[in-house]
C-alpha cells in the first residue's frame, strides 16, 4: 500500500529504496544518499533488465493482472460468507429483540451492530431471500465460489459484462459461465425491489 | 462482506453466579459471552464483530483453583463484517481532502480513495470542497460510490481497519 507505481505509458519507475539494498543504477540516473527517495529512468533493454531492490521488477510497465478476490484462501475454518440480504435478515431479527435486550443493563450490544445493520439493509434489494439463494445455487454448480456468489448478489449487476469486469476471478470460466450467468441475472432482476 | 463464524471461547463465570437451578447459570454464560464479544470489537481474521446469533454448545465447566470461578468452553455462531482486497463495495463519502476522499461502508469508516485512483476527477476547493469530473459528475459528501478495495490493513491497537480503494475501472463510480 505504501508503494507508488508511476510510469503510465512510459518507462519510468519511482522507487523508494535506500542505496544499501544494492541495486544497479542505469546511466542517467541519480545517486543519492542512503535513505533519500530517488527517481530513476530506465531504458527498455529488451531481454536484459536492471536489478532493483524488489527483486528484478520489470521497469517497463506491463499490464498488472486485475486484483482477484481471494476470500476463501484468507478465511479461517468454520467461517462462511453471507450475502447482504442474508445478513440483513439475521440482523433485523436481532433488532426486533433489541427492546427486550436493552432492558437488561448487563447485556452489551457490540458497537458495530448498528452500522452493520444499516449496511446490510442498504444491500438488501431483493423481495425473497430464498429465491436469491436458489438462483445462485445454480451458479455454484458451474464452479462459482461462495464469495463470488455473495459479491454478485451484493452488487446487483445488470449484465454479464458487469460481473466479469467486477469479479475478474470469473473471467477464466467466461465461456462456461456466460449462459448460466445471464439466466441467473435475469432471475435476480425479477426478484429485485425497485429502489 | 458479511461473514458467519462458529467460534469457541472460554467463558469464566464467577462463583457467586453459579446457581443450583441452572437457569441463572445459562443466562450468566450468555451475558458474559456477549460482554466479551462486545469488548473484543474486531480481529484481523474476522473483521468487525456485529452480533452473536446462536449459542451452539456449552461444555463442561472446569473449576479454576485459587479463585473458585468456573470456566466453560462455549461454542457459538456470530456475524462479522470484513472488507477484502478485490471486493467491490458501495460506500458513502464522508470526508473530502485535496488528495482524495474517505468513504465509509458499514463499520469500516476509513476507506481511502486517492485522487490518483480517480482518473478524470479534479479537486475543486471551497467551503464545501468536491471532486468534479470532466463530464460534470460530482463527488461530494454524502455521495455513494462503487469502488474496488485494493488493500486492507488492520490496526491492532485501535482495533480498526483501514482500506484503500480504486475508482478507475469499468462499472465503478458514483451511483
Amino acid at each position: 500500500m505504501g508503494d507508488k507505481a508511476g510510469g503510465k505509458g512510459g518507462a519510468k519507475s519511482a522507487l523508494k529504496t535506500p542505496l544499501s539494498s544494492g541495486f544497479e543504477l542505469n546511466n542517467g540516473s541519480t545517486k543519492s544518499r542512503k535513505g533519500m527517495n530517488v527517481q530513476f529512468e530506465f531504458e527498455d533493454r529488451g531481454g536484459k533488465r536492471d536489478k532493483a531492490a524488489n527483486g528484478g521488477k520489470n521497469p517497463v510497465k506491463k499490464p498488472t493482472p486485475p486484483l482477484q478476490l481471494r476470500v476463501e484462501q484468507e478465511l479461517p475454518e468454520n467461517v462462511t460468507c453471507l450475502m447482504d440480504c442474508e445478513a440483513a435478515q439475521v440482523l433485523e431479527g436481532i433488532q426486533e429483540q433489541m427492546v427486550v435486550l436493552s432492558e437488561d443493563p448487563a447485556i452489551k450490544i457490540p458497537a458495530s451492530f448498528d452500522k452493520g445493520l444499516q449496511r446490510a439493509k442498504r444491500g438488501n434489494n431483493y423481495t425473497s431471500l430464498q429465491s436469491v439463494q436458489e438462483v445462485l445455487q445454480n451458479l455454484k454448480k458451474h464452479g462459482v465460489a461462495d464469495s463470488e456468489l455473495c459479491l454478485i448478489a451484493n452488487i446487483h449487476p445488470e449484465s454479464a459484462d458487469e460481473v466479469f469486469s467486477l469479479v475478474p476471478s470469473l473471467k477464466g470460466k467466461k465461456n462456461k459461465l456466460l449462459e448460466p450467468l445471464n439466466s441467473a441475472l435475469d432471475e435476480l432482476s425479477k426478484i429485485e425491489c425497485s429502489a | 462482506m458479511f461473514l458467519k463464524a462458529q467460534l469457541q471461547w472460554n467463558v469464566i463465570i464467577p462463583a457467586d453466579n453459579l446457581d443450583a437451578k441452572g437457569l441463572a447459570l445459562q443466562k450468566a454464560i450468555i451475558v458474559r459471552l456477549m460482554d466479551e464479544f462486545a469488548a473484543k470489537k474486531a480481529t484481523s481474521s474476522l473483521g468487525y464483530f456485529l452480533a452473536v446469533t446462536s449459542l451452539d454448545k456449552v461444555g463442561e465447566g472446569r473449576v479454576r483453583e485459587h479463585s473458585g470461578d468456573v470456566l466453560f468452553p462455549v461454542t457459538f455462531t456470530c456475524l462479522t463484517y470484513k472488507a477484502f482486497s478485490g471486493e467491490v463495495l458501495e460506500g458513502e463519502v464522508h470526508k473530502i481532502l485535496k488528495h482524495g476522499v474517505f468513504i465509509r461502508c458499514g463499520p469500516v469508516e476509513n476507506i481511502y480513495l486517492s485522487h490518483l485512483k480517480m482518473q478524470g476527477y479534479s479537486f475543486v476547493p471551497g467551503e464545501n470542497p468536491i471532486f468534479m469530473s470532466e463530464k460534470a459528475a460530482k463527488i461530494e459528501k454524502g455521495v455513494k460510490l462503487r469502488v474496488m478495495v485494493i488493500g486492507v490493513r488492520y490496526m491492532e491497537a485501535e482495533k480498526e481497519f483501514q482500506a484503500v480503494a480504486n475508482l478507475d475501472g469499468d462499472f465503478l463510480g458514483p451511483i
